[in-house]
């Protein structure tokens, strides 16, 4: 959502997903988790979180957290299910595991519109602060993607050059709406 | 009006789209242009296609770009038009601007696809195909060549890329679905509504399209995919042209599996280390990716490369991932199986009316709270088509281990579900649909499902039979004959039902029904033999089914002739047809209701499925709105949207029905006249019971009589040749019925009944290898199959095997053999059978001993045959060898040895444990036993009376050995331990004589039982080896310390039976020579050595003790049949007396004894023997020793030797025997036993000698004097002897001596008893009578004289006369021996002492000489 946040400030047209089945968010303890149906309104987790143990909350990030996402969209939404939501150029993951996910469900889908998508995978920790990170990575990213021309022609050449860049690595792959 | 407006507005926009000057206002028209051309009417959007053509040559890139775009969205719409709108786009294909090429692209995949999907169509609905398709085919196959060109030609990466993304579509779309061969049903020709094209549309005989030819094509794109990554210069290629070569034929492998052979290889090969400029990782990745997609598909050509991905991806570090997935996959697919299985109860939730409650095979998981968050594209219920699902599945439940997550919920879990198997059916299912024209289809696709799929398709559907047939079956085919329907049209794998499954209702396989199902359905349902099923009224009982089936089978094709006879017109009300339409539906939902026949799982699955979405918006539409279309050639969308819900609600519906007013519905059906609205139809709609629900009991007698008849089945079987189907189907029955115990007893009985003729081999190899995929399959998951299936069944057959078959038999071996996997208890059972239980060995010991030989022939067998349980089945062989039982031990010696032995890959391992056995006796602790033993009473006895039986031979020592072991109470190796545990030992040795090398070295620590065992195993053990023991030779000659008694017997042994060679002759005499100075090794050579090896050696041999000196006596006398005895007797005794005790270090004692020995074997060393040695050594000088003792020795042995004995004396005499004092004192001894024969020889000595002797022997002198006074004799005597015995004169001391000595007898003892002197004389007669006929006899051979006239005949009346003479003398005589002072020892000088020894050793023989001699007198 970080992400999210600072694409749409910077003008991109940005949705934002996730992959598991089900929204989790840290609770009292790792057992614990706050887990929420995709499609739940930030506001209702907000509320939600706000009743159980606001103070808890607070300290960990997670109230600033799905207030701000609150003011980005209404409500989390799942990868897998966004078939409506038409075509993307560009998809970003934060995690491998993610990004498997997302070029397998790519693969799985039907391919009727011949359009290229471009999965790239960005590695960043699930914290606040990486998270902050990893949005301005993927924003330089996505800037130099959208100076070429056509990505197609040019990725082997954006890749190697950001990961040099910013000593990071990347993984690419490429499949089609 | 209508129509002119947008036609002149269209013009005026593509006018403009042309010839305007500004891009801008250029492209706004084109797009106008466009969407009015779209949105209006095809005829006139036809109309203005030359306008559209005519763009072509814009100069914009753009507008050309947007014309792509255009005409691929126009596309077929304008009808024949579009062949000039093709050629554009191939032209535009050439295009400079890349935009416009990739657009391109992308319009021509899609108008592509359409003519496709178009052409294939027309000709399945109509039989025909226009003219103009062929033509715009011609120019699509046009632009595919085009394509291709452009993959390959240069050009930027983006338009490659959707160049390759082509050829991937048109792989696909050419290349058949193995798994959905499924032809699109009218019903959705009708609707326009089709699914992915698949390539099975395209029937045969098609007049464009040829299938020959489009495989080619698909195979050649194939070829160019695969071309393209492996070419040399691929590490020029991009990386993002790489990843999407590999995606795409990744996607072709997995979604067409009958490439997936090409494509693994050239993915398993592919390098991505060799793109060095590229992004290695991502390539890397893709390729990951691929093969994970691989894992994920449960075709079986995929499942089979199985460890080839695993490998591949652990290569790149991707092991723990793939686990992951084959563990999912595995539990999706067991999932499957029992979801499938637990069909039935599902349904009867769904029955039970909770429409809640509508995915019963939801997992419990709280996760389908979202269910309306489903996917559009979930929504799509074709699941036959989406070969994707199942792997989308796993990866919605990757993140979330355990949770299935609601959106992916029993939908796709179901899909998931959609198993080669159910696939199969569903495609069967459908050509049987098609009625005639699938007839064809249907017969090649069966002939060429492999059995064990056709089996699986069939046991997938017989989970659903009714409990029983029809009980009316005669009004079943009064029915028959009666009906356009012949009851087989519901043939065993229509799944989706009964007489219905026409052709027009075989969409029932979608849930998305259509119009024309209700046309079609419009015949008088009267006649739809569903309704006269009598199941469907009654109970089902009986046992008929079985009869049932078969006409069903036979009457398939029928059956799906008819149904191309459908063309009944629509004139039954609509009730009827709502009726009809419900029908297959509820069908679908309960199988078990199909006429006669097996329903279908997949029919299930899918209604299930298709039912679950709808519900989500169910609402209740009223039916009335159905009959509007009815009609044939209606295809609205709109109404098959709604033609959902009403069938959705009736299956509702007849779930929950009750099953009490079916006679009633059956007989109102046709009869209500209304529209009914859904709510309605429970009360209104005649229904069936649409479930016949079975007991347990039921069902398991249903099972039985199945499985039973199958069993039964099999001579029909066998002639028709499919046997080895039933015996599929045996197999997966055993396995699902987690073999149940009657149904293996059944099985098993059937097995034995026949094992040879009836295929029981066969059978139960089916059976266990299934079973064991099954158990493996499961291996890991949570699923758990009863592993103890399999062995329960294996041990089963393997007892019935063993018990019913002759011990003879090889079946049980070969049944181990062959089984997919041994369980400890199979070898238990094995081992068992080597080894019989000794409590039970007494009443069948005959039968035993075959089972043994069973038992270890299976063994053998099973260490050739499987590696895997060698070393089980070694050790059960080696158990055996050392077993107790002397029959079981004995075979499997032979076993291990002769077979086992020559195994490099066991004989190590035997040899170990032969030589542990060894070990463990010789050390004390039988490991045979577990325990050490002391020996018990009878033992020891045993033991002894094995001493006594081998003590002839060495076993002196072992005595000592056992005493003192008892004596110490040192726990004692029994001799049948022993035995036990060498056995196997000494059998390796016959195969490697080396190893016998031990046995010495351990022989002499060994305990007595073990010498025992050893000396019993030698002589066989030798036997076999035969001349090839230059192994032993290496022993013999160089025996460890210890061995020497065993060497003994072996040397024994050797030269007992058969003549030892030179080699081993040296050797013997290497050792002796060298090494072991025991002369005893000798031995057993010495009848084979020459006199003159012999005699140098005999002094040695004379040392040895007595018995050991006998047996090499024997040995030399013997000689070898070749070259006689090595030494004559005579010469023994000459070679005895040679002997200097000095020199030769040997006792005297030792010579005496050897001499006396002699004497004792008086048949050997006879009185010739005797007379021609004591003559040859009276020639020796200087003589022997020995020989006055001899002399006397031999004259008391042989009495009769006496005159000889006289000759010798005399000769003596001539050597002046007085000179060598040894001999002198002999001499005088023999001539005073000899008196009065000696008187001669006597009086031949000088006058001082006589003298001398008469000092000696003071008692000689009157006899003597007597003699000598006699005239004849007295003249021939010099006058010092006549002095010396007073008979000159001299001293004048005559006869009073003798009158002296008698006075003195009376006093002596009285012991000597008249009896034995009696039996002593007697024996001198005799003697004396043998000795003169043996004289007689040899007289000639004699050298000398023979003895005079007189002494011969004085013989005989010596005895006479001694009978005679009375007891008193006798004893006078006996008296005056045992006071003779030489006896006394007092006064005798050493050699004096010696012979008196000597004599006192001879015991009764010179008792009787003195005697004799006294008598004479």
């Amino acid at each position: 959502m970080e992400a999210h946040a600072l694409l749409r400030r910077e003008g991109f047209d940005v949705s934002s997903y996730g992959t598991g089945a089900h929204v989790k968010l840290p609770g009292p303890s790792l057992r614990e988790p706050n887990v929420y149906e995709f499609g739940t309104p930030y506001k209702q987790m907000f509320d939600d979180l706000r009743r159980k143990d606001p103070e808890l909350y607070k300290r960990n990030g997670l109230l600033p957290m799905l207030k701000r996402n609150s003011s980005v969209k209404l409500a989390p939404q799942r990868w897998q299910e966004n078939a409506a939501d038409g075509s993307f150029d560009v998809v970003f993951s934060f995690e491998e595991r993610v990004f498997d996910m997302v070029v397998e469900d790519l693969h799985n889908r039907e391919h009727a519109l011949m359009k290229t998508v471009l999965v790239i995978n960005l590695d960043v920790k699930d914290n606040h602060e990486e998270a902050a990170v990893g949005a301005r990575l993927a924003l330089d990213l996505c800037k130099e993607l959208e100076a070429a021309e056509s990505w197609d022609d040019t990725i082997d050449e954006i890749v190697p050059a950001f990961e040099r860049q910013h000593r990071r690595k990347l993984l690419y792959s490429i499949s089609f709406y | 009006m209508a129509a002119t407006n947008p036609r002149s507005q269209a013009i005026s926009l593509l006018v403009a789209a042309k010839n305007h000057n500004d891009l801008a206002v250029k492209l706004s028209s084109l797009r106008q242009a466009r969407d009015i051309l779209i949105s209006s009417d095809p005829t006139v959007a036809a109309e203005l296609i030359p306008y559209v053509a005519d763009l072509q040559d814009s100069p914009d890139s753009l507008v050309r770009k947007t014309l792509a775009e255009l005409i691929g969205d126009l596309g077929l719409m304008v009808g024949e038009r579009i062949c000039m709108l093709v050629p554009v786009l191939v032209a535009f294909l050439k295009d400079n601007s890349p935009d416009v090429v990739k657009q391109t692209i992308v319009s021509g995949s899609k108008l592509f696809r359409n003519s496709l999907e178009d052409i294939a169509l027309q000709f399945l609905k109509f039989g025909k195909v226009e003219r103009w398709l062929e033509e715009l085919w011609l120019w699509m196959m046009k632009f595919k060549d085009a394509v291709c060109d452009t993959a390959l030609g240069p050009c930027t990466v983006a338009t490659k890329l959707l160049a390759v993304k082509f050829l991937e579509t048109l792989i696909l779309l050419f290349t058949p679905e193995a798994n959905d061969c499924q032809a699109p049903s009218p019903l959705e020709l009708k609707e326009g509504r089709v699914r992915d094209f698949n390539m099975s549309w395209v029937v045969r005989g098609h007049p464009i399209l040829d299938l020959a030819m489009l495989t080619q094509v698909a195979n050649n794109s194939l070829g160019l995919l695969l071309d393209l990554l492996q070419s040399s210069n691929v590490q020029k290629l991009p990386t993002s042209l790489i990843i999407v070569l590999i995606n795409c034929l990744a996607a072709v492998a997995k979604k067409r599996p009958l490439h997936y052979s090409r494509v693994l290889p050239a993915l398993l090969g592919f390098d991505s280390d060799t793109c060095k400029g590229g992004h290695s990782v991502s390539i890397q990745h893709s390729l990951k990716t691929s093969f994970l997609g691989f894992l994920k598909c449960t075709h079986p050509v995929v499942l089979s490369s199985r460890d080839r991905l695993l490998v591949a991806l652990r290569a790149i570090n991707a092991g723990d991932v793939a686990d992951q997935v084959v563990r999912q996959v595995d539990r999706m697919v067991k999932y499957a199986e029992r979801t499938a299985r637990d069909l039935r109860f599902g349904k009867d939730e769904l029955l039970a009316g909770d429409p809640i409650r509508k995915r019963p095979l939801a997992p419990d998981d709280g996760a389908d709270t979202n269910n309306d968050d489903i996917p559009a594209k979930r929504t799509r219920l074709d699941l036959l088509s989406s070969p994707d699902q199942p792997s989308q599945l796993i990866n919605d439940q990757l993140p979330d281990s355990g949770l299935i997550n609601g959106t992916s919920g029993p939908a796709s879990l179901l899909g998931s579900e959609m198993t080669p198997v159910q696939q199969m059916i569903a495609m069967i299912g459908a050509l049987l649909a098609e009625g005639e024209r699938g007839a064809e289809s249907l017969e090649i696709l069966i002939s060429k499902i492999h059995p064990d799929l056709l089996a699986d398709i069939v046991m997938a559907n017989m989970k659903y039979l009714p409990k029983g047939p029809p009980p009316l079956s005669t009004r079943l085919a009064n029915s028959q004959a009666a009906s356009p329907w012949p009851p087989g049209l519901a043939s065993d794998l229509i799944p989706s039902s009964g007489p219905a499954s026409s052709s027009l209702n075989s969409p029932s396989l979608d849930a998305c029904a259509s119009p024309s199902l209700l046309s079609d359905s419009k015949r008088d349902p009267r006649r739809d033999l569903r309704r006269l099923d009598p199941r469907r009224i009654s109970t089902p009982s009986g046992t008929q089914l079985a009869s049932m089936k078969t006409e069903d089978v036979s009457d398939v094709q029928t059956g799906s002739n008819g149904s191309g006879s459908l063309s009944t017109p629509p004139t039954s009300p609509v009730v009827t047809i709502d009726e009809e339409r419900a029908e297959p539906l509820v069908d679908r939902v309960e199988p078990g209701s199909l006429d006669g026949a097996i329903a279908s799982p997949i029919g299930n699955i899918t209604a299930k499925e298709k039912l679950e979405p709808i519900h989500e918006d169910l609402e209740v539409e009223p039916v009335s709105e159905l009959p509007s279309s009815s009609d044939l050639t209606v295809s609205s969308l709109s109404t098959n949207n709604e033609t959902h819900h009403p069938k959705l609600d009736e299956t509702e519906v007849d779930d929950g029905k009750d099953a009490s007013c079916l006679k009633e519905s059956d007989e109102n059906s046709s009869a209500v006249p209304t529209t009914p609205t859904c709510e309605e139809i429970p009360h209104e709609l005649p229904e069936l019971p649409p479930i016949v629900i079975l007991t347990e009991e039921q069902q398991e007698s249903l099972t039985k009589t199945a499985v039973s008849r199958i069993i039964e089945a099999y001579r029909q079987v066998r002639l028709t040749g499919s046997s080895h189907i039933r015996l599929a189907l045996l197999a997966r029955l055993v396995a699902q019925t987690d073999a149940n115990d009657d149904i293996v007893g059944m099985l098993q009985k059937h097995i034995i009944e026949d094992y040879q003729h009836q295929k029981g081999h066969e059978l139960v190899m089916h059976v266990l290898y299934h079973l064991h995929s099954v158990m493996i399959s499961e291996e890991g998951t949570d699923f758990s199959f009863d592993d103890s299936v399999y062995e329960k069944f294996l041990l089963i057959v393997a007892k019935a095997l063993r018990d019913s078959l002759p011990a003879s038999d090889k079946s049980l071996s070969r049944l181990l053999g062959e089984v997919p996997l041994l369980p400890a208890s199979a070898l238990k059972l094995l081992e068992n059978l080597c080894q019989p239980d000794a409590s039970d060995h007494q009443g069948n010991e005959l039968r035993n001993g075959d089972r043994v030989t069973q038992g270890l022939g299976a063994v053998w067998s099973l260490i050739l045959g499987r590696p895997l349980v060698r070393q089980v089945c070694l050790d059960i062989a080696l158990k055996c060898a050392v077993h107790s039982q002397d029959d079981v031990r004995a075979k499997a010696i032979r076993l291990v040895a002769n077979k086992l032995y020559h195994l490099s890959y066991v004989s190590d391992n035997i040899e170990h444990f032969a030589t542990n056995m060894l070990f463990s006796v010789v050390d004390g602790e039988p490991v045979a036993d577990g325990k050490s033993t002391y020996l018990d009473p009878n033992e020891q006895r045993l033991q002894t009376e094995e001493t006594s039986a081998s003590g002839s031979q060495s076993s002196a020592p072992d005595i000592l050995d056992c005493v003192e072991k008892v004596a110490r109470n040192v726990p004692v190796v029994s001799l049948s331990q022993a035995q036990c545990c060498m056995s196997l030992f000494f059998a390796l040795c016959t195969k490697k004589p080396s190893l016998l090398q031990l046995v010495f070295d351990i022989y002499g620590r060994a305990p007595k039982a073990v010498k025992q065992a050893a000396h019993r195993h030698i002589p066989i053990l030798l036997r076999t080896l035969g001349p090839s023991y230059s192994e032993l030779l290496h022993i013999i000659s160089n025996p460890p310390p210890g061995s020497e008694n065993l060497l003994m017997l072996v040397l024994q042994i050797l030269t007992e039976e058969m003549t030892p060679s030179p080699d081993l002759i040296a050797t013997v005499k290497h050792l002796y020579a060298t090494k072991l100075k025991d002369a005893a090794v000798l031995i057993p050579l010495l009848s084979l050595l020459s006199k003159d090896e012999v005699l140098p050696i005999f002094p040695r041999l004379v040392d040895l003790p007595l018995e050991k000196f006998q047996i090499a006596l024997a040995r030399i006398l013997q000689g070898s049949a070749h070259t006689g005895p090595a030494l004559t007797p005579a010469e023994v005794i000459i070679a005895l007396h040679g002997i200097d005790p000095e020199k030769d270090g040997i006792a005297l004692k030792k010579i005496t004894e050897a001499c006396s020995a002699c004497f004792e074997q008086r048949t050997v060393f006879t009185q010739n023997v005797l007379a021609k040695a004591l003559k040859q050594m009276v020639e020796q000088t200087p003589l022997p020793l020995l020989f006055m003792r001899t002399v006397i020795q031999a004259i008391g042995t042989f009495p009769a030797l006496v005159d000889f004995v006289m000759g010798i004396l005399s000769r003596l005499v001539g050597k002046q025997i007085w000179r060598m004092p040894k001999l002198w004192v002999g001499f005088l001894k023999c001539a005073s036993q000899t008196q009065p024969h000696s008187f001669r020889v006597l009086l031949q000595l000088p006058s001082p000698q006589l003298e001398n002797a008469l000092n000696r022997y003071p008692m000689l002198r009157p006899p003597l004097a007597g003699h000598a006074n006699q005239p004849s004799i007295r003249t021939s005597l010099s006058r010092s002897v006549l002095q010396v015995l007073g008979l000159v004169r001299e001293p004048q001391a005559p006869s009073p001596s003798l009158s002296q000595v008698s006075t003195h007898t009376p006093d002596a003892g009285s012991s000597v008893q008249s009896g034995s002197l009696d039996f002593l004389s007697t024996r001198c007669s005799q003697n004396g009578r043998a000795l003169q006929d043996e004289e007689v006899s040899r007289k000639g051979l004699s050298g000398r004289p023979p003895p005079s006239e007189s002494f011969n005949c004085s013989t005989l009346p010596f005895c006479a006369q001694a009978e005679a003479a009375g007891g008193e003398r006798k004893r006078e005589v006996w008296g005056r021996e045992r006071r003779s002072p030489a006896l006394d020892g007092r006064f005798l000088n050493p050699a004096e002492k010696f012979f008196s020894k000597t004599l006192f050793f001879m015991g009764t023989f010179s008792l009787s000489i003195s005697i004799s001699l006294v008598a004479h007198i």
